[in-house]
């Protein structure tokens, strides 16, 4: 562990505005902090790196008065700093902008802004001073084009966040913390971001940047501190040129080099899955693609593109305006149809769309299959039990208790169990939307190997992802698709990261149409 | 009974509505035992007159003597060659009574005879009728202003306490229980009227030194009954006597004290329905006697509503109008007297 | 339980509603004590006593009966506010005339085909007309109240029938029949939400409905279902009251609504679903049954008592919040 400042490359000059040392924090049977340190420094981005479950989400807590450390000193421009609720911690120039954005849809983007703090006059807001304000500090942000007055809801999702960091400027935040801004954004618009950012430290604002994807904390941090565990396991590093190997090792204690699991050369087989000419309107249209037993196919598009509503309505869950799912020779036309012809979905939305969070991990196990294991109506929790361990012994499911309830596990965790749901039902299709958002890089390779090993079983895999390595290192074949069209098929190892690229984000769908 | 329109405001406003998509009626069709005076030969007021348009106007009923009071007002009109009745639904609150009333008073009745929802939030109603030159005969719930009617007849809620009471102080006494245990089981307690039936119960039972050992309210309706029964029946293991104050809500407290196996004490109701004046004849349960608040009144309402129209008086008195205000005495049916009730009973 | 043992199970398992029933066990235990000390002639007979708990149980019997199903209902997400409605109707369809000539077994056939008539079509108006739950049952509420007024002709129907009456009066080995009919619920109610797919469709239906539809699961027939078996709870419900009062009418069954969302909500169940137990919903049942009987044999005004049985709804909730958050946070030391 590297003391606190004592290397890195802060931006010359700069003095640190905010300094952690030994903050501990726990909760019933777990150190969530044990002994983080860090130093941010004025006008930095400071990235913070961890795995799920290192502490990350608890530290930000503790820093934006939601949680309160149990020991150790928290000193915020040279203050000892104990902020006893959000407000106080807002009102002391920390801001904070969660992954699932705290936006009040139905209010404007000005009411949003100054939320918790509107402007009044003997109890009426001053809505005309507050849109104003709010157009400068959008202006500020570079997208004068967003309406103060427009309600959140009909903002895209880059919007929403351009929203929250509104918010924060609104504050006069000294310091903002980004909470995996990049996950709800599309390519191009990272991009935007990280413009923003820059504009901000250069006014000599303090970002703590958290994210999985390294290649971002190389383009846009300044130090790096990593955590694993709860404790500060490296401080300061140069984002830009501490070596990934050191980074991953810090962060897990095992390389990266080997994150996909090798494919292997399989026989041709009739397709399992035959979807023709799906369309809905204004989502997608006339997608045919078929998957085949043993099979990964691999759907490569943007926020956007149409891919999670063409997953969606091939489960049955949305009802195409034409075209046919026919899984096994059967038509399906329903959720109900497709888990019963051996369809399983994992949605993108984990918590909100997958899981019951206040159950044990068994019973979300056993969500699509408690009905087989019952007898006469009655249910089987002792077999569902000793099914779901199984399943969590084979995904590596970490702490290995299926009683514990689904809330208290990490993000990968959550994810396995969602796999394993349908593992225990005997599936032969796998539907993943995003099976790795939010999962850290250790979580992730395990993901993979076990959707490679259930693909090597004989189940058929259509996989989502808007990160193209992880379509182009999993799948066998690759489908990409472009507003709401799929636009070129290829096997994976025909392809590369760049022509993908060029593919989803080339201009116009005729131009770009290949062969 | 005044003022069980409240009740309605607590469940199925609505009611009034939904009966009026639906027609069919399936039992206990009340219509067929209304309180008509038919027998009047002989009376000079008896003989046609001139011909008198009534308007008439009552809360939708959720309960046996509303109910009763529109059918004896209806067949006590029928029973007249020279009334005609417009009767307009007085829907579910004092508000859409008002609106009602305002279009009944617009088509011009040579009386209007109401019972309001509320009679202080009709008072101006009232008044507006009788500036109209249309008389107002005012059923059972009191204007509190005296120009806003031209007739109240109404029952005597203090006095069916003090029957009630009278009755059961007599029978002890005569029984020669020295110190005895009564139980009261009042309608809904919030209301005036429920207040002024314990004041006269208490008042009545007060002059033969006794007091109300517990009192548990039901709500008029014979479920709430059972349950108060039952609860005051557990508080009082022995008991002397209990009023209720409701027959409705009678059957239910007969049931429960049927059910606990009780038969030390006896039971006056209150109201005077059919069901407890059979019961008082048969004489096999603890009822032994039930006070009047008769739903007759609106078959006088509309008898002296005629005479008021026709410019007539009532022809047993000296005086040549009819009188402002008639309030009924509140009777005792035992079963000596039950055979003459039987007719009233409803 | 013994505080070594509770203190040695996970936190998970305080969530079983052990400790949120505990809480009202004491409410109980101190209403009783209250009881005693404030009329301590009636408790020395042991008869009375006897007969003070039967008489408490069977006055809890046809609420219960419902709490069952609203328990039900809440914890599959969704509201039932016709409940009370549901019984009055059940009640005056099986004591119309017509009906009665066809027996006992045709009114009770009739009372428990009405109220799960009336459960469908609320489920139906929630599932498939999208209603939401609030609205739909409200309006049920004031719908079918109108309905029994129409069917009874607002008056108070009397039960001829001794076999119907009878129920309310029959004991089996010195238990009422009525309170041998809560226990059979009550019993049958924890078997289905804690033993049988139904139950686990319940709380996955309510917890998160969007998981259970795309874990297969119809949520929209399940729903129906969960407002169909509250319909039937009605359905026996209005079969006990009308046979404790030997009669119906549109008025009955008063409010039971909120009786029964408050006894379901102290007793441990979320309003917002996906969890809840029935072992606390009966306790609740019970402490509202209870408090009634403590007034009554103190002869204390009822306007006390219900500001009593509010301060309590309050009190029993906070209660257990404040206890279950200081055990967990006991648990993690």
């Amino acid at each position: 562990m590297s003391a606190p400042g004592a290397t890195g490359a802060a931006v010359p000059g700069a003095a640190p505005v905010l300094r952690l040392t030994d903050v501990v924090k726990t909760f019933p049977g777990v150190r969530a902090l044990d002994g983080v340190q860090l130093e941010v420094n004025e006008g930095e981005v400071h990235c913070l790196l961890g795995q799920n479950g290192a502490g990350k989400s608890t530290l930000i807590k503790v820093l934006a008065g939601v949680h309160h450390a149990d020991s150790g000193e928290i000193s915020w421009l040279g203050e000892p700093f104990a902020p006893a609720t959000p407000q106080a911690a807002m009102r002391a120039g920390i801001a904070t902008i969660y992954q699932e954005l705290d936006l009040v849809d139905d209010l404007s983007v000005a009411e949003n802004a100054f939320l918790g703090h509107e402007e009044s006059r003997f109890g009426f807001t001053r809505r005309r001073s507050s849109a104003a304000k709010t157009r400068q500090i959008l202006a500020r942000l570079g997208h004068p084009e967003i309406p103060a007055r427009r309600l959140v809801k009909h903002l895209p999702a880059a919007g929403k966040q351009i929203v929250s960091m509104a918010r924060a400027l609104s504050h006069d935040a000294r310091l903002i913390v980004m909470d995996e801004p990049s996950a709800v954004l599309a390519h191009d618009e990272v991009a935007n971001l990280f413009r923003i950012i820059r504009e901000l430290t250069a006014q000599g604002i303090a970002v703590i940047y958290i994210s999985h994807r390294l290649a971002e904390i190389r383009e846009i941090g300044d130090r790096v501190t990593v955590l694993k565990d709860g404790r500060t396991t490296a401080a300061n590093l140069p984002a830009r040129t501490t070596p990934t190997r050191e980074l991953v090792g810090k962060m897990t204690g095992r390389s990266i080099e080997y994150v996909f699991p090798p494919r292997r050369p399989r026989d041709e087989t009739e397709p399992i899955l035959v979807v023709a000419g799906l369309t809905r309107h204004g989502e997608f249209a006339d997608a045919t693609l078929a998957v085949a037993p043993g099979e990964i196919v691999g759907i490569a598009g943007l926020v956007g593109s149409g891919r999670s509503e063409l997953l969606e309505t091939i489960f049955g869950a949305r009802r195409p305006d034409s075209g046919t799912v026919t899984m096994d020779g059967r038509r399906v036309t329903g959720v109900g149809g497709a888990v019963a012809r051996g369809i399983g979905m994992a949605p993108e939305e984990r918590k909100s769309q997958a899981l019951l969070l206040d159950e044990p991990v068994y019973k979300n196990m056993t969500l699509a299959s408690f009905s087989g294991f019952a007898h006469g109506g009655f249910t089987d929790t002792r077999d569902e039990r000793a099914a779901a361990l199984k399943t969590a012994d084979l995904l590596e499911l970490r702490p290995r208790d299926v009683d514990r309830p689904v809330r208290t596990l990490s993000g990968g965790n959550q994810q396995k169990v969602v796999v394993g749901r349908w593992l225990l039902g005997g599936t032969k299709l796998l539907l993943l939307d995003e099976p790795t958002r939010g999962v850290d890089v250790g979580a992730r390779a395990e993901l993979y190997q076990v959707i490679r090993g259930l693909a090597e079983d004989g189940v058929a895999v259509l996989l989502v992802s808007s990160e193209v390595p992880e379509v182009l290192g999993l799948a066998d074949r690759v489908l990409v698709m472009r507003e709401g069209r799929l636009i070129h098929e290829a096997p994976a190892d025909e392809l590369d990261e760049d022509t993908v690229l060029d593919l989803v984000m080339a201009g116009s769908l005729l131009e770009g149409e290949p062969a | 009974m005044s003022a069980l329109s409240r009740r309605r405001v607590l469940f199925g406003g609505a009611a009034v509505g939904a009966g009026a998509l639906l027609t069919a009626c399936t039992s206990n069709d009340p219509g067929t035992d209304a309180q008509v005076k038919t027998n009047s030969s002989g009376d000079a007021n008896a003989a046609p007159g001139t011909k008198v348009v009534i308007g008439f106007s009552a809360p939708a009923a959720d309960h046996g003597w509303i109910a009763a009071i529109t059918n004896n007002a209806k067949a006590q009109a029928a029973a007249y060659t020279d009334v005609e009745l417009k009767t307009v639904e007085a829907g579910a609150d004092a508000a859409a009574q008002r609106a009602a009333l305002a279009t009944l008073i617009a088509q011009k009745p040579t009386v209007l005879v109401m019972l309001p929802h509320d009679g202080k939030e009709l008072n101006a109603t009232g008044l507006e009728a009788m500036r109209a030159g249309i008389p107002v005969v005012n059923l059972d719930r009191a204007f509190p202003s005296q120009a806003a009617y031209r007739l109240q007849i109404k029952g005597d809620n203090y006095g069916m306490g003090l029957a009630a009471g009278d009755y059961i102080g007599a029978q002890l006494k005569a029984k020669g229980v020295s110190n005895p245990i009564i139980g009261e089981i009042p309608g809904i307690d919030s209301l005036e009227l429920t207040q002024e039936r314990t004041q006269g119960f208490n008042t009545a039972l007060a002059a033969y030194g006794f007091k109300v050992a517990n009192r548990r309210p039901a709500e008029f309706t014979a479920d709430s009954g059972q349950a108060s029964a039952t609860a005051l029946l557990q508080a009082l293991p022995k008991m002397d006597a209990l009023w209720n104050h409701d027959d409705d809500q009678g059957i239910g407290v007969l049931a429960a004290i049927k059910q606990a196996g009780r038969s030390e004490f006896f039971m006056v109701g209150g109201a005077g329905s059919k069901a407890a004046i059979d019961q008082i004849i048969a004489d096999n349960s603890v009822l032994k006697a039930t006070v009047t608040y008769s739903p007759s009144m609106a078959s006088s309402a509309i008898s002296l509503a005629r005479l008021i129209g026709q410019g007539k008086g009532m022809t047993d008195l000296v005086e040549l109008q009819v009188p402002k205000e008639i309030t009924l005495a509140s009777e005792t049916i035992t079963k000596e007297n039950a055979a003459k009730y039987a007719k009233l009973g409803f | 339980m013994t505080a070594e043992a509770v203190r040695a199970k996970k936190p998970r398992q305080i969530d079983d509603g052990v400790i949120r029933n505990l809480g009202l066990v004491g409410v109980l235990i101190i209403l009783v004590v209250i009881g005693i000390v404030t009329r301590p002639e009636l408790y020395s007979d042991p008869t009375w006593v006897r007969n003070n708990v039967l008489t408490i149980l069977q006055q809890a019997s046809a609420i219960g009966v419902v709490t069952v199903g609203m328990t039900f209902v809440i914890i599959g997400g969704g509201i039932d506010l016709s409940v009370g409605a549901i019984i009055a109707l059940s009640g005056v369809w099986a004591t119309t005339l017509a009906t009665q000539s066809y027996g006992a077994a045709g009114m009770i056939f009739t009372a428990l085909v009405v109220g799960v008539a009336v459960g469908v079509v609320n489920g139906v108006l929630i599932s498939y007309g999208r209603l939401v739950p609030f609205i739909a049952t409200l309006a049920m509420l004031v719908s079918a109240r109108g309905l029994a007024a129409q069917i009874s002709g607002k008056q108070t129907q009397v039960s001829a029938n001794d076999t119907i009456n009878n129920i309310a009066s029959t004991k089996l080995i010195g238990i009422p029949l009525l309170v041998w009919m809560l226990a059979a619920v009550v019993a049958a109610g924890w078997v289905l939400l804690n033993r049988t797919t139904f139950g686990r469709r319940t709380v996955a239906v309510g917890g998160n409905p969007e998981a259970a539809r795309l874990a297969g699961i119809n949520v929209k027939r399940h729903t129906l279902m969960l407002y169909a078996l509250s319909g039937l709870c009605c359905g026996i419900a209005a079969i006990m009251l009308t046979s404790q009062a030997t009669s119906a009418q549109a008025a009955m069954a008063n409010l039971y609504e909120l009786d029964a969302i408050a006894a379901a909500i102290i007793g441990g169940t979320l309003l917002s679903g996906g969890r809840g137990t029935i072992v606390g919903a009966l306790f609740g049942v019970l402490v509202f049954s209870t408090i009634t009987n403590l007034f009554a044999i103190n002869n204390l005004s009822t306007e006390v008592q219900n500001m009593v049985k509010g301060g309590i709804i309050v009190a029993a909730v906070l209660i257990q919040q404040f206890r279950y958050r200081s055990l967990t946070q006991l648990l993690k030391r």
